[in-house]
């Protein structure tokens, strides 16, 4: 038995090898390389301990040499050291490693026998095919069956003239390894041109008595081997009232190449049930031939519902300019789902000559269709569309000045805030003003500061619904000018104005670099003692800018916090306080939660937050704070389980 | 805009297909759809799924899975007898039985006949290997990521789920989220113009390999069965601080750690974004503090620590000649032109999974690719293993990604595979 010393001594070697240890290592020196593989031979023939020999072995298959595989041999037959000997034997060059691992099944046994075969089988070494052989026969299924993989593996004709044979001969329990490496070899045979071979390779399999999942893959093996002839046995599949062959089907309709094979499906889809139909159907639209599209179109233009719904789907990856007027027809349907499905797939339809066919067809449109040009031209983003949509917005349909609306919303600039602002002016509808403020929105939060101008127009409006759009235009646009006007608003005479203007201000953004003055507004909110609702605006506001500003330190926090408690006479707020401490992981924070676990409106709120913060880990924490603040929570919480983590914490202290 | 970007909704072909009115002819029935009839899914409808390895994040993943009607949960199987404790009682509280099997060996889990699918959370050592064997016994898969040790792991893992025509889905939710699959739009739609150069978040760039601790008394096999907890790793002895699944091997053995844990979102999301699923870069050098890759197309890709806008975790920016994007775990997205953030999806910070697992159980049912189905993880981690491969030997490697080697460089080829401990195999 190694010494403790020593071991630890290995350890370390092993933990150190990171990537600079080795790269000083791969300096590409051949004869340094040769003097590091003389070393580590040295290694694995001294009486090193097990760990060192391991780590050894690992880099003897980065510098290790035919010359490295006497001392690595021996190693094959040590339980704990085999694994590690064979990363080396594996990837050696040359007949040296090929040889000890062929000479090597004649020793070893079970388990160590299997790995033996599967680095055989990884180095596919065909001069081990007759010693394979024997192992096929061997008593233990787990050694016979890595043999007929490794000799899959290794393919060939001498590999196949013994695996054909043992379908039949060996037991039930190794049958399943044999079809696999019938299989392989079959794979080798297809990919060197010979699929006749491959053809009855996978036949050969397919015959035989197995678990269902190796039929499958001969199956689907013998489909792609046949070629285009391969088609009837692809519709037996998909025929099938198995939902393992159909399933199997499904997937290698996906991969049979050619149009005649696409063409006969497209007559297959026919003969199957209206629930299979949509799914062979998906499988086509995953084909990539000249014969899909014409079939798929045909399908989204009429016949039963299911199928024009998915036919209609997948033209989005397939389809192209020919099938606009197909999916515009669609799209202006009645029914609810075709309209829609044909809709999505007009928005992500790929090419710039569908945003010029659907431009140009933009003017003469009418009714529906113009309805749903207008909204595809807004999704789609076209070039060239905008003035097409800004007469929609003057519209008498208001399904027109509706997509209109939508369309500006997405793909407006500051510019076109003014056809906005008129429309939400002249408009009666709350839906339609809704839609509009939304839209106004959008373009404020991408446009900014350059909104403001236009949005000063609804803030100087008479109408108090306007005025409002306009606040919420100031905070989504932000910038030192949008808050200038929102606090100026804070004192207007209207009522409903300062409080829409508070309610504003305490959800301002607090990210952007200018708009910091946003939380010294806040602040003065909530010490103005004008009115409750805007002092309690003012300090979720202030406190939200505490959380979310990136720029404050922790200690900071913490400090605004407490400073602003005396503000706070209601729980509700306290316990934001509490959401906005707790995250901050200090001692400092840890001292203000035992502070508020005194407080009884709040103490279960603190006392969670304490049990959290001190489960986290409290960089700068003294021992000492860790225990008061949990002796805090055993004394003050009524919460059985925040009581039973704070005494676990406690013993953990202790 | 080109063709795989636009998100389909095959959520709503299936309830198409259901409302059709037509029953079900097929005579399969699923054993498990005697468990009950809540959630208004037809029995036969129901996707019957098992669990391997249900730590942290396997519990979140497990949760989504719980909260769809489609599913049922009916065996996890974990080498260590707390987890398949707890995953058994929060399965059982959510049914309101007791049903929930438990396993400690794998095998017995997939030996089961009932099982359609598996969520695989077992830490990377295992992913890889327990997901291929899954695919081997007729399970679909849901792998949590990293997903493969090495480069040889990788291109097996896509082989093997294209011979057995099983579904496969990483768990690289980003895929499935607006704010990143919008990003990738604006990268792969030519609207940032000609594609330069994208840059990705690593977490680290430290790689590691693994390690042997000393020995301590090894636990009872109820408690941790050690032997199955280590897997396809190489031997060493019990150590209690090895039962870190997620840090087990680095996640590479022999090259892990660097840019894999996050890389495998990051590095996925680049390559989605020039549309290189199918491929990954030819060259990869480390170069002051950071990785830089290329594609054969010209496109650069930038792994890097710092130089990130506060966009919260798992950023990637994409750089074209007319324009670029930037985007994090935040949700929010930056861009060098408002008009370009015009038409933006909903914001969905937290980097939730509900929607990516949902797309594995819609393509369970249409046998159809998953957004990150085994091709697309697999040229995503050969980019990460390879530029892993470049920081641990300290210097620029060239990669064929066609013939999947590093021409005229035997340091790096060895690289590219470990062998697996006995009886494990690819």
């Amino acid at each position: 038995m190694m010494s403790k010393s020593r071991c630890l001594a290995g350890c370390v070697v092993l933990l150190v090898g990171s990537a600079l240890v080795w790269a000083a290592q791969a300096a590409p020196d051949a004869a340094a390389n040769k003097e590091k593989e003389r070393q580590l031979i040295a290694v694995l023939r001294s009486d090193a301990p097990p760990a060192e020999k391991a780590i050894t072995c690992k880099r003897l298959a980065v510098y290790g040499s035919q010359e490295a595989v006497p001392a690595l041999t021996p190693l094959l037959f040590d339980k704990e050291l085999s694994s590690w000997a064979r990363i080396a034997l594996e990837v050696i060059p040359g007949p040296a490693a090929d040889a000890a691992l062929r000479n090597a099944l004649g020793t070893a046994q079970g388990r160590l026998l299997v790995g033996i075969i599967n680095s055989i089988a990884v180095r596919r070494d065909v001069e081990a095919v007759n010693a394979l052989a024997e192992k096929l026969k061997d008593s233990d299924p787990e050694v016979a069956s890595a043999a007929a993989v490794a000799l899959g593996s290794i393919g060939g004709a001498a590999a196949v003239k013994i695996l054909e044979p043992a379908l039949a001969d060996v037991p039930a329990l190794v049958r399943p390894a044999v079809a696999e490496g019938c299989i392989l070899c079959a794979e080798k045979s297809l990919a060197a041109g010979q699929s006749a071979e491959a053809v009855r390779l996978y036949d050969l399999v397919r015959r035989a008595t197995l678990p269902k999942q190796r039929l499958l893959e001969a199956t689907r093996g013998a489909i792609l081997a046949r070629g285009p002839a391969g088609i009837a046995l692809l519709a037996e599949q998909l025929e099938s009232p198995d939902k393992a062959q159909f399933g199997i089907g499904l997937r290698t309709a996906r991969e049979l190449e050619g149009q005649e094979v696409t063409q006969a499906l497209a007559v297959e889809m026919n003969r199957l049930s209206p629930v299979r139909q949509p799914l062979l159907l998906l499988a086509l639209a995953d084909r990539r031939d000249a014969a899909v599209l014409p079939l798929v179109l045909k399908t989204a233009g009429g016949g039963p519902k299911a199928l024009r719904v998915t036919a209609l789907e997948v033209l989005v990856r397939l389809g192209n300019v020919s099938c606009v007027p197909v999916l515009l027809a669609a799209a202006a349907e009645e029914d609810a789902e075709l309209a829609g499905t044909a809709r999505q797939t007009l928005i992500h339809l790929p090419g710039a000559e569908v945003d010029a066919d659907l431009l140009a067809r933009l003017p003469q449109a009418t009714g529906k269709t113009r309805q749903v040009l207008i909204d595809l031209a807004g999704q789609r983003q076209i070039d060239g569309a905008l003035a097409a949509i800004r007469s929609g917005l003057q519209d008498a349909d208001a399904g027109i000045r509706g997509a209109a609306v939508q369309a500006i919303g997405v793909m407006g600039e500051a510019g076109q805030l003014a056809d906005l602002v008129q429309l939400l002016q002249k408009s009666p509808s709350p839906r339609e003003r809704a839609d509009v403020e939304k839209a106004l929105l959008a373009i404020s939060g991408r446009w900014g500061a350059s909104c403001v101008p236009p949005l000063q127009a609804l803030l100087q409006s008479s109408d108090t619904t306007l005025r409002t759009v306009g606040l919420h235009g100031m905070a989504v646009a932000g910038g030192p000018e949008a808050l200038a006007a929102v606090k100026a608003a804070l004192a207007d005479k209207n009522e409903t104005i300062q409080d829409e203007a508070a309610r504003t201000l305490s959800t301002w953004p607090n990210n952007w670099p200018a708009d910091e003055a946003a939380a010294e507004a806040l602040l003065q909110l909530a010490k103005s003692e004008q009115k409750v609702l805007h002092q309690v605006l003012g300090l979720r506001g202030y406190l939200e800018y505490v959380r979310g500003d990136k720029k404050l330190n922790n200690a900071a926090k913490v400090a605004k916090v407490r400073e602003l408690l005396p503000l706070m006479p209601r729980p509700e707020e306290k316990r934001l306080a509490i959401s906005v401490v707790g995250a901050v992981r200090t001692a400092g924070a840890l001292e203000l939660l035992t502070t508020l676990a005194s407080d009884p409106a709040v103490a279960e709120d603190a006392c969670a937050a304490i049990v959290s913060l001190t489960g986290r880990g409290l960089p700068g924490a003294s021992r000492q704070q860790r225990q008061k603040a949990l002796e805090t929570v055993v004394e003050k919480s009524k919460n059985d389980a925040t009581r039973k983590k704070a005494e676990e914490g406690l013993k953990e202290i202790r | 805009m080109s063709q795989g970007q636009v998100l389909l909704s095959r959520r709503r072909l299936l309830k198409t297909a259901a409302k059709a009115g037509a029953v079900l002819t097929l005579p399969y029935v699923v054993p498990g759809a005697v468990l009950g009839k809540d959630g208004g899914v037809a029995p036969s409808e129901r996707i019957i799924l098992g669990g391997i390895g249900i730590g942290n994040r396997g519990t979140y993943d497990l949760g989504c899975f719980l909260h769809e009607p489609d599913v049922r949960f009916v065996a996890v199987c974990d080498v260590k007898g707390e987890r398949r404790k707890v995953v058994k009682e929060m399965v059982d509280n959510r049914y309101g039985n007791r049903d929930c099997a438990t396993y400690i060996d794998l095998r017995e889990l997939l030996a089961r006949r009932d099982i359609d699918a598996v969520l695989i959370a077992t830490g990377p050592s295992w992913h890889g290997t327990a997901a291929i064997l899954a695919a081997q016994a007729g399970k679909d898969v849901y792998c949590e990521k990293p997903c493969t040790r090495n480069i040889a792991q990788s291109l097996a893992l896509a082989q093997v789920f294209r011979r057995t025509g099983r579904v496969f889905q990483a768990g690289t939710q980003r895929r499935s989220l607006p704010n990143f699959v919008y990003a990738v739009e604006l990268a792969r739609s030519g609207r940032l113009g000609k594609l330069q150069t994208m840059y990705a978040h690593p977490m680290t760039l430290n790689v590691q390999s693994s390690g042997w601790l000393p020995a301590e008394p090894e636990r009872s096999r109820e408690d941790v069965d050690w032997d199955l907890y280590l897997g396809p790793a190489p031997w060493r002895p019990f150590n209690a601080k090895h039962l870190r699944s997620f840090d087990f091997e680095e996640g590479g053995g022999l090259v892990g750690g660097g840019c894999l844990p996050w890389g495998s979102h990051c590095v996925d999301l680049c390559q989605w974004a020039n549309d290189a699923d199918r491929t990954a870069p030819a060259e990869y050098e480390p170069k002051e503090g950071q990785l830089h890759a290329r594609y054969a197309n010209g496109v650069r890709l930038i792994i890097r620590m710092n130089g990130w806008l506060p966009l919260g975790s798992c950023p990637v920016r994409f750089e074209g000649d007319k324009g670029w994007v930037e985007t994090g775990d935040d949700a929010e997205l930056v861009a060098s032109s408002p008009a370009l953030l015009a038409g933006k999806g909903v914001k969905i910070p937290g980097y939730p999974a509900d929607f990516h697992i949902r797309n594995f159980l819609d393509c369970v049912k249409t046998r159809a690719r998953t957004r990150s189905d085994a091709e697309a993880t697999c040229y995503a981690h050969i980019a990460c293993h390879a530029a892993n491969i470049a920081l641990f030997l300290g210097r620029k490697v060239c990669y064929d990604p066609a013939q999947n080697e590093f021409p005229n460089d035997d340091e790096a080829n060895r690289l590219r595979s470990e062998a697996l401990r006995e009886p494990w195999r690819l």
